[in-house]
């Protein structure tokens, strides 16, 4: 290791370390590296520039935001919620499994975990913890649980940033991303009808079957919105980034014109917010990309592919000690640096050791939502409590089964392959 | 002052959620011209680019809050004041020289794109195409704007000791747009 690429680090890692915006720390360690070893540090402002401007991809980010953030103020999710209630309001720990299926359903729109705690999420909480029928901290922590589905069923943000560093395709990460989304929601409901009845918690007066149809029907529009982002990626007739758009578009025709819950004011608001945040992922984006500049011209992950495959590690030693690794961090870091800062490290080994690339990709993706929810540092644990007030102790008290059950969830997608690659592989992924 | 700032800050909103629904209706006339007229319009992919680079660095510049950025607080927030206050100052004073000294060099590769030109995007006015200096000069802007706000922020946190409300929620996630609660929604 170069005495110049030890100083970058520990710039970075002091930097980042004292709560310093991490795109800001990753481009000043950039400079500092580029000018110990005699570079021209404009180099840094290059490659972001280039970066950004060349990559068609990365234009899914702002566009997913701002659908997400449309989503969320409109009625739609209210509609959603509904049709959730009626659906599966009746069976024991009624409104838990309305929390899972609302976050299948409304994962298959927004691609963001904490839009969907922050959205949809405050509203069951509030009904479930009305009347105390169920522990304030329950309610959030099964919310911050459900919403990790969010970004594995497509449409995702996190999987165009993997998509970004790993250059896999991202129709196939998105396929592959539904079966275990879906699993991830069966786990949860088990999980939930388990702890309910031993609890006893109290069920819902069911919607009668009659209103069923009704309440259906004026959900369906907006239940059409995955189908269409489906169709469009896997029917061939969109690309991703273009379902995008389309997935924003169509919600503001729904919450606009449709729904007609949407003022002007309201919609300019969204669009600084979503500008907000998206500048916000941009310059973090941007640090990664220098950052990944710096890493392969010091050839560290093929340093470590070398390492690695003359150690002679058996690839599913690998994947654990991996998913191991990203879990640890996941308790520490944020999603969006993991995928991009940490992940580029393993693309090498992973092309040698003859991982999927698709596979790991999806693994690193939940393994990082899941990351969301694990204290101390578990973003959505903290979204919640923002929104809600509940206090953060009461939400970690309950959380824990919920992350058991996760993680071995991911443990099983470690381990078969299969459940990850077999809808790719129906849509002719070749890998 | 106060005054002059929420003006500016205002003007500052205007302008990014505007960049931000000219990308989206220029990205939704791409799907259209490709997918309707059978003939993409080319030159709505290369706008698109530019204005995600814009709203990137102009957001940052101008309109992004120190609680909006990605961080990583852990340490931060449990310190006690005292630390806390050293290590703002030193990511503020860090950024500043950090940033000032890629300055120079930075402007001079900007500058020298001016020999690079768009591809398909024309200036509507004068029909010629747009340099790509113009359109890197954002960058140019972003670093002289995040230095003059971390100086401050330097005298800032010196003066009165670090702002309680920076890292309030962890993350870059937007407040929570406000949800309709209603009957409506039935």
């Amino acid at each position: 290791m170069s005495i110049e690429l030890l100083v970058c680090l520990i710039t970075l890692f002091g930097l980042a370390g004292i709560g310093t915006p991490i795109g800001y720390s990753i481009m000043i360690a950039a400079v500092a590296y580029l000018g110990l070893a005699g570079l021209d540090v404009a180099l840094t402002g290059e490659k972001i520039l280039q970066g950004l401007y060349k990559s068609f991809v990365l234009l899914a980010v702002p566009l997913f935001i701002t659908a997400a953030n449309i989503m969320n103020a409109g009625t739609i999710s209210d509609r959603l919620l509904n049709f959730c209630i009626a659906a599966v309001g009746r069976f024991r720990g009624g409104l838990g499994h309305v929390n899972v299926m609302a976050s299948l359903i409304f994962s298959g729109m927004s691609g963001s975990a904490v839009a969907d705690a922050a959205g949809i999420g405050k509203i069951i909480i509030e009904m479930m913890s009305k009347d105390g029928r169920y522990t304030r901290g329950y309610a959030a922590a099964i919310t911050a649980a459900t919403a990790t589905i969010g970004p594995i069923i497509p449409p995702s943000i996190p999987m165009v940033l993997y998509a970004l560093v790993s250059n896999a395709s991202i129709g196939a990460l998105f396929l592959a991303g539904v079966v275990p989304g879906l699993i991830m929601g069966v786990v949860l409901m088990g999980m939930n009808a388990w702890i309910s009845t031993r609890r006893g918690f109290a069920k819902e007066e069911p919607v009668p079957l009659k209103n069923l149809p009704k309440i259906t029907i004026n959900a369906f529009p907006a239940l059409l919105m995955p189908v269409i982002l489906l169709y469009g990626i896997y029917g061939g007739v969109t690309t991703p980034t273009e379902a995008a758009g389309v997935a924003a578009f169509y919600a503001l025709i729904l919450a606009g014109l449709f729904y007609r819950a949407l003022s002007v004011k309201s919609l300019y608001r969204i669009f600084v917010e979503s500008a907000r945040s998206s500048a916000a992922v941009g310059v973090v984006i941007g640090g990664a990309l220098i950052l990944n500049f710096i890493i392969i011209s010091e050839n560290i992950p093929g340093m470590m592919s070398e390492i690695l495959t003359e150690l002679d590690i058996h690839p599913l030693v690998f994947l654990l000690a991996v998913n191991l690794l990203v879990l640890f961090l996941g308790c520490v870091l944020d999603a969006t640096t993991i995928i991009l800062v940490i992940v580029p490290l393993f693309i090498p080994t992973c092309q040698a050791l003859g991982i999927d690339l698709v596979h790991f990709g999806v693994l690193i993706v939940v393994n990082s939502m899941i990351g969301l929810i694990t204290p101390p540092y578990g973003i959505l644990l903290f979204v919640i409590n923002a929104v809600t007030g509940i206090p953060l102790k009461e939400i970690i008290g309950e959380i824990w089964s919920f992350l058991a059950i996760l993680i071995g969830a991911l443990l099983l997608m470690i381990l078969v392959p299969d459940i990850v690659l077999w809808l790719p592989r129906l849509f002719g992924y070749q890998g | 002052m106060k005054q002059i700032l929420k003006y500016f800050s205002s003007g500052a909103e205007f302008i990014a959620a505007t960049m931000l629904a000219a990308m989206f209706l220029t990205f939704l006339l791409q799907i259209f011209s490709r997918y309707v007229l059978l003939t993409p319009f080319g030159w709505t992919l290369e706008l698109c680019l530019i204005l995600w680079v814009w709203i990137v660095f102009f957001g940052c510049a101008f309109l992004t809050r120190e609680r909006d950025h990605v961080t990583f607080d852990i340490f931060y927030l449990a310190s006690p004041r005292r630390v806390r206050q050293a290590m703002a100052l030193i990511a503020c004073a860090a950024i500043v020289i950090g940033m000032a000294w890629a300055l120079p060099a930075t402007w001079d590769y900007i500058d020298w794109m001016k020999i690079r030109k768009t591809t398909t995007v024309k200036n509507p006015f004068t029909g010629a195409k747009i340099p790509i200096r113009t359109i890197f000069s954002i960058y140019a802007i972003f670093m002289v704007a995040v230095i003059l706000r971390y100086a401050w922020r330097f005298v800032d946190v010196l003066r009165n000791g670090p702002p309680d409300e920076d890292h309030e929620i962890p993350g870059h996630e937007p407040d929570p747009p406000h949800i309709r609660h209603g009957d409506d929604a039935t």
